[in-house]
C-alpha cells in the first residue's frame, strides 16, 4: 500500500496533470466564490472537457476544481453573509459577525486554516480507510442512517438558546424546517403534499433559494440600516493584520478542529445524508464547547470557534464522500454523482478494482485533494488583504452587487421566477426570526434532514419490522442523540449550580 | 406555356429550399431545453447531441443546452408547448413518461403530446429486474415460486425502479415486498450489497456495471430489448389476463421513445424534416458514437413519425384500461 | 419589537401547522404519518410560545444567531428598514417586468444614484462593470436562461 501511496504522488506531480489541476483550482475558486454557480452544476458542465484526457489528468482537473469550492465559498459567506455554496451557510453565523466587528481578516485566516486541516484529515481518512472501507460502509444500513438523521436533529437543542423558552423556540424553528421538508411528492404513495397546486413545489423546496433568502436578505437589510461598510468604523489596517491571529486561533483549539473535521469526514462517508448537514452538526458541536452561559451567548456574535467548526467539516466531508464513490460506485453527494459519471467516461469501474488494481490512481486522487487545497489556501492568503479590504467598501456600493448576486444565485436553481419568490419569503422569515431572537440553524437542519429521516424510517420499518430498533449501531446512535440533547441542559444546570455556590 | 412556367417555378422552389433553410439557421443559436438539472441522463444525452449537431444542421448554427428543471419536466414541456416560439430555434427534451402523465390526466399538464412537432427519440431504453447473485433463484419461474418474499428497493412511484416490480407483484402475483424511499438507484445498489434489499429494477444501462461485476443477475425484462438481454423472458408474457397485459404494455411503451425530442406545435414542416435528418445523421456520426461509448451512452434514432405511432398506441387505449392503469401507476419520476 | 416579532412568527407557525394537519388528514396513512407527527407537536409548541408572549414573560436568552445592530435609534432603523425592503421588492418587480438583462443595470444604477448618492461617473462605470461581468459569465459562458420580462413581452419587444 505504501508504494501505491508514493506512486500516487508521483502521478500527480507530472506536469500535465498538475497543470490541469491548476486550471481546475482556478475554475473552482470562482465557482465557490459566486453564489448561484454550484459546484455540482459546474462539475456537470466540465465533464465534456475530460473526454480526451487520461484518467489522472481528468481527475486532477475535476477534483482540483471540486476541492476548492468549499474553501472559497466560505469567503463569500464570511465577507458578505451570503452563502457562496449551500454547504457554506453555517459559517455565516459567526464568520460574518466577525467581519462586522472588523475582524474579517481573522475570520478568513481561521476559516482557511481550518479548511486546510479539514481537507488534510479528510484526505488522510480516504487513504487510511482503503482497507476497511467496504465493511465500514456496509454496516450503515437504513436504520443506522435514520438514527444518524435523528442525531443531526438532536443538534437543534445545542443550537437553541438556553432555558425552556429557548428550547421551545429552537424546536419551533426545527419543526418548521421539518414541515417544509415534507413539501413535494412523497415516495410512498405518490401524493403531492403541500404543493399548493403548483408545479414548482412538486419536487419540494430547493435548498439554495431558501438559504440565500434566510441568511443573505436580513444581512443586506441590516447593512442598509447601518449605513456604513460591513466592518463598520474599524480601521483598515486592523482588519488585515487579523489573518495571522485567525491561524493561531485554529491551533489554540486543536481538538475542536480535529473533532469537527472527523464529523465532516464521517458525514461524508455515509451516503444518503447529503452535503449540507455536516457544517451544521459541526457548528452545533462547536457551540457545545462553550464552557459557560456567557461564552454560549458569544456564539452568533463572532466566536471564532463558530468559524473553525464548519470550516473544517465542510472540507473534510469531501474526502469522506469520495470513499463510497470510489469503493462502491455510490455517490455520497450530488457532486460525487457527477464525478462518478467521470469515472465511467474514462472507462473506470468504481468498486473493488479501484482499491486493488488502480490503487495508485486512487491515491493520486487523495494527493490531488491535498495539493489543491494547499494551493488554494496559499493563493487566498496572498489575496487575503484585498479580500478583507472589501469589508471596508461603503455599504451602499456593495449592496446592489450583493443583491444582484443573491437574485441570480437563487434564480439559477430552477430558472423559475418562483425561486425568487421563495427567496423573498424566506428573507422575510429570516428577518423576523433574527428580530425575535429565534435561531435559524434548526430550521435549516430540519429542512435538510426531514425527508431523509422519513424515507429511512419507512425503509427500516418495511424491511425489518420492529427489529431494526435493536441493532447495535442503532442503539449507539440513539445514545449519542440523547447525549447531544441533554448536554446543553446539563451545562445550563451546572452553570446555575456553580453560580449559586460561587 | 403556363404549365411549364409552373413547373419551372416548382423546381426552382424545390432547389431553393435547402438554401432557404441554410439561411434560416446560419449564424443563429439553437437551444435544447432539458427538463432536468445538469448531470442526469437526459441532460448528458442533450449535451452530447449539442456538441455534434452543428455539423449536421444546414447553416451550421451554434447549439446550446439550457436546463429548466421542475415537476419532473412537466414545467419544461409546458414551456415548449405554450411559450417557446415555433421558429425551429428551440428544441425540448423531457421525461419519457409525460405521455402517460397526459393520459392519466395529471394536474398541471398544459400540453398535448400529439400536437408537438416531433423530431424523434435519441435512444431506446430497456427495463430489467435484477436480483442479487447469491440468491437461489436463477430463472423467472423459480422467482415466481419463491417461498420467502423478495425485497425490492425502489426510489418512489413513477420511476421504473418502482413501477416495473409493482406490476409484476400486483398483476402477475410475484412474492415481492417493495421498499421505497431510497434517494437514488445507486443507493439501492448499496442496499443490495448490504443485503438490505434483494434486487432492483431499472434500465439495463444503469444496471450493466453491476451485472458485469456479478453483484446482481438479470431475471426478467420489459418488451423493449437490446443485445445482452434478448434471452430474458418478457414480463407481459406472464400476464394472466389481456387487461393485465395491456397495462404492462402501456407502462413500457414510452421506453421506445426513451429520449424524446420535440419542437413547439406549429413548427414549419421543412424545419421539422431538416431537424429529423440532422438528428439522424448526428446519431450516426462516428465521433458522436465514439464519445457516447466512453460514457456508456448508446444513441439510436427513432424518427418523429415512428414516435407518433408509439404515441398513438398510448392514447388509443380504452378508458377502462387507463383507469385500471392509474390505480397502479402514479406519475412521478 | 422583539416580542411582537416572536408573536407574529408563533401565530404564523400555528396557523401553518393547523393547515398542515387539516390537509394531511385526507391522505393515505403512509403519506400523512410524518406530517402529522411533526405538525401536531409544532402546533402545541407554537401555541405555547403565543401564550408566553401574551402573558408577558421575559424573552429569555437570545439564541446563537446574529443580532441586528443596535447603533441607531428605532425611528431611524424603522425608516431605513422600510427603504431597504422597498428597494429589494422593487428589484424583484423590475426583474419580473423587464427581465434580468435590463433590470440588473437599471437597478444598480438607480441604487447607486438615488440611495448611494454617488457621482454619475462612478455609478455608470460600476454599473457597466457589473453588467458586463454578469452578462459575460451567466449568459455567454453558462447559457443560463434569463426570460425577458412580462412587460417587454407584452409590448412585443422581447
Amino acid at each position: 500500500m505504501l508504494d501505491a501511496l508514493w506512486e500516487g504522488l508521483l502521478l500527480i506531480l507530472q506536469w500535465k496533470p498538475f497543470a490541469f489541476m491548476l486550471v481546475g483550482v482556478l475554475v473552482g475558486f470562482w465557482v465557490g466564490l459566486l453564489p448561484g454557480i454550484g459546484g455540482a452544476t459546474t462539475l456537470a458542465l466540465m465533464l465534456p472537457f475530460i473526454y480526451t484526457m487520461q484518467p489522472v489528468e481528468a481527475f486532477a482537473f475535476l477534483l482540483g476544481m471540486h476541492s476548492v469550492v468549499a474553501t472559497t465559498g466560505d469567503i463569500t459567506s464570511i465577507l458578505f453573509g451570503v452563502p457562496g455554496e449551500a454547504t457554506t451557510a453555517a459559517i455565516i453565523l459567526d464568520g460574518h459577525a466577525m467581519a462586522k466587528r472588523g475582524e474579517a481578516g481573522r475570520a478568513l485566516g481561521a476559516a482557511l486554516t481550518a479548511s486546510l486541516i479539514g481537507a488534510l484529515i479528510g484526505a488522510a481518512a480516504l487513504a487510511l480507510a482503503v482497507p476497511i472501507v467496504r465493511p465500514l460502509v456496509l454496516t450503515f444500513g437504513s436504520p443506522e442512517l435514520f438514527m444518524l438523521a435523528i442525531v443531526g436533529l438532536a443538534f437543534i437543542a445545542s443550537l437553541s438558546a438556553q432555558g425552556a423558552r429557548g428550547m421551545v423556540r429552537g424546536f419551533l424553528a426545527g419543526g418548521l424546517g421539518l414541515l417544509l421538508a415534507m413539501v413535494g411528492q412523497d415516495p410512498q404513495a405518490g401524493v403531492g403534499r403541500f404543493t399548493l397546486d403548483t408545479l414548482y413545489l412538486w419536487q419540494g423546496l430547493d435548498l439554495v433559494p431558501v438559504l440565500v433568502g434566510l441568511f443573505a436578505i436580513p444581512e443586506i437589510i441590516d447593512l442598509a440600516v447601518r449605513g456604513t461598510s460591513i466592518a463598520g468604523d474599524v480601521p483598515t489596517g486592523h482588519i488585515r493584520r487579523g489573518a495571522l491571529e485567525g491561524v493561531k486561533d485554529v491551533f489554540r483549539h486543536p481538538f475542536l478542529t480535529v473533532r469537527c473535521a472527523l464529523i465532516g469526514t464521517f458525514i461524508g462517508i455515509t451516503p444518503g445524508l447529503g452535503g449540507a448537514v455536516a457544517q451544521w452538526m459541526a457548528y452545533g458541536h462547536a457551540t457545545q464547547s462553550a464552557r459557560n452561559a456567557e461564552e454560549r451567548k458569544g456564539f452568533g456574535a463572532g466566536d471564532v470557534r463558530g468559524v473553525i467548526g464548519p470550516g473544517a467539516a465542510c472540507n473534510s466531508k469531501e474526502g469522506g464522500a469520495l470513499i463510497p464513490t470510489i469503493a462502491f460506485g455510490v455517490p455520497g453527494s450530488t457532486s460525487m454523482a457527477i464525478l462518478l459519471g467521470g469515472f465511467f467516461l474514462l472507462g473506470l469501474v468504481p468498486g473493488p478494482d479501484m482499491l486493488t488494481k488502480h490503487l495508485s490512481l486512487t491515491f493520486s486522487l487523495v494527493w490531488t485533494i491535498v495539493l489543491a487545497n494547499l494551493i488554494t489556501v496559499a493563493v487566498c492568503v496572498l489575496l487575503l488583504n484585498h479580500l478583507a479590504g472589501l469589508t471596508n467598501v461603503a455599504g451602499h456600493r456593495l449592496i446592489p452587487a450583493i443583491l444582484v448576486l443573491v437574485f441570480i444565485g437563487s434564480f439559477t436553481s430552477n430558472s423559475n421566477y418562483a425561486d425568487l419568490v421563495v427567496t423573498l419569503v424566506f428573507g422575510a422569515v429570516g428577518y423576523l426570526m433574527v428580530l425575535a431572537g429565534w435561531p435559524r440553524a434548526p430550521l435549516v437542519l430540519g429542512l435538510v434532514l426531514g425527508k431523509i429521516a422519513e424515507n429511512y424510517l419507512y425503509i427500516s420499518v418495511a424491511r425489518y419490522g420492529a427489529g431494526w430498533l435493536t441493532r447495535p449501531v442503532v442503539l449507539v446512535l440513539l445514545a449519542i442523540a440523547v447525549a447531544v440533547v441533554c448536554y446543553p441542559v446539563i451545562q445550563a444546570w451546572r452553570g446555575r449550580h456553580r453560580a449559586k455556590h460561587a | 406555356m403556363k404549365r411549364r412556367q409552373l413547373l419551372v417555378a416548382a423546381i426552382g422552389l424545390a432547389a431553393a429550399s435547402p438554401l432557404a433553410l441554410a439561411q434560416s439557421f446560419a449564424g443563429k443559436t439553437v437551444t435544447i431545453i432539458v427538463g432536468y438539472k445538469p448531470g442526469g441522463g437526459y441532460d448528458a444525452t442533450a449535451r452530447l447531441l449539442a456538441r455534434h449537431l452543428p455539423k449536421h444542421i444546414p447553416g451550421g448554427p451554434t447549439v446550446i443546452v439550457q436546463n429548466m428543471p421542475g415537476a419532473n419536466s412537466v414545467i419544461a414541456a409546458n414551456h415548449m408547448y405554450n411559450v417557446a416560439k415555433a421558429d425551429g430555434l428551440t428544441i425540448g427534451t423531457f421525461n419519457r413518461n409525460l405521455p402517460i402523465a397526459q393520459l392519466t390526466r395529471v394536474e398541471g399538464v398544459k400540453f398535448d403530446m400529439n400536437k408537438f412537432a416531433w423530431i424523434g427519440s435519441a435512444a431506446n431504453e430497456s427495463t430489467i429486474l435484477a436480483i442479487r447473485s447469491d440468491l437461489p433463484y436463477m430463472t423467472f419461474e423459480e422467482l415466481r415460486h419463491a417461498k420467502e418474499p423478495v425485497v425490492i428497493g425502489s426510489t418512489g412511484p413513477g420511476a421504473n425502479t418502482h413501477d416495473f416490480p409493482l406490476l409484476l407483484k400486483d398483476l402477475v402475483g410475484l412474492n415481492f415486498k417493495i421498499v421505497s424511499g431510497y434517494s437514488s438507484s445507486a443507493d439501492i445498489m448499496l442496499a443490495v450489497e448490504r443485503k438490505e434489499v434483494d434486487g432492483r429494477a431499472g434500465s439495463y444501462t444503469s444496471l450493466r456495471p453491476f451485472i458485469d461485476r456479478k453483484l446482481v443477475r438479470p431475471i426478467v425484462r420489459a418488451r423493449s430489448t437490446e443485445p445482452g438481454i434478448d434471452q430474458l423472458p418478457v414480463d407481459e408474457n406472464f400476464a394472466p389476463t389481456p387487461r393485465a397485459k395491456a397495462i404492462m404494455a402501456l407502462r413500457s411503451t414510452p421506453e421506445l421513445i426513451a429520449r424524446p425530442y420535440v419542437m413547439p406545435p406549429g413548427t414549419p414542416a421543412e424545419i421539422v424534416k431538416a431537424m429529423r435528418d440532422a438528428f439522424a445523421r448526428a446519431i450516426q456520426d462516428p465521433q458522436l458514437i465514439a464519445e457516447g461509448k466512453k460514457s456508456k451512452m448508446e444513441l439510436e434514432f427513432t424518427s418523429g413519425e415512428q414516435a407518433q405511432k408509439v404515441l398513438h398506441d398510448v392514447f388509443s387505449q380504452p378508458k377502462d384500461i387507463v383507469e385500471e392503469f392509474s390505480k397502479y401507476i402514479k406519475f412521478g419520476e | 419589537m422583539h416580542n411582537r416579532a416572536s408573536l407574529l412568527l408563533a401565530v404564523a407557525i400555528a396557523a401553518l401547522s393547523a393547515w398542515a394537519i387539516f390537509s394531511a388528514l385526507a391522505w393515505p396513512w403512509k403519506a400523512k404519518l410524518f406530517p402529522l407527527v411533526i405538525s401536531i407537536p409544532l402546533l402545541c409548541l407554537a401555541l405555547a410560545e403565543v401564550l408566553w408572549v401574551l402573558l408577558g414573560a421575559t424573552s429569555g436568552a437570545r439564541a446563537a444567531d446574529f443580532r441586528l445592530s443596535e447603533e441607531h435609534p428605532p425611528e431611524v432603523v424603522r425608516r431605513r428598514t422600510l427603504i431597504a425592503v422597498a428597494w429589494i421588492a422593487g428589484f424583484f418587480v423590475l426583474v419580473l417586468l423587464l427581465g434580468f438583462l435590463v433590470a440588473v443595470p437599471l437597478f444598480v444604477l438607480a441604487y447607486l444614484k438615488l440611495q448611494g448618492k454617488e457621482g454619475w461617473l462612478f455609478a455608470i462605470a460600476f454599473t457597466a462593470l457589473l453588467w458586463a461581468a454578469f452578462y459575460g459569465l451567466f449568459d455567454e459562458l453558462l447559457h443560463l436562461p434569463f426570460p425577458s420580462g412580462w412587460l417587454l413581452e407584452w409590448l412585443g419587444l422581447a
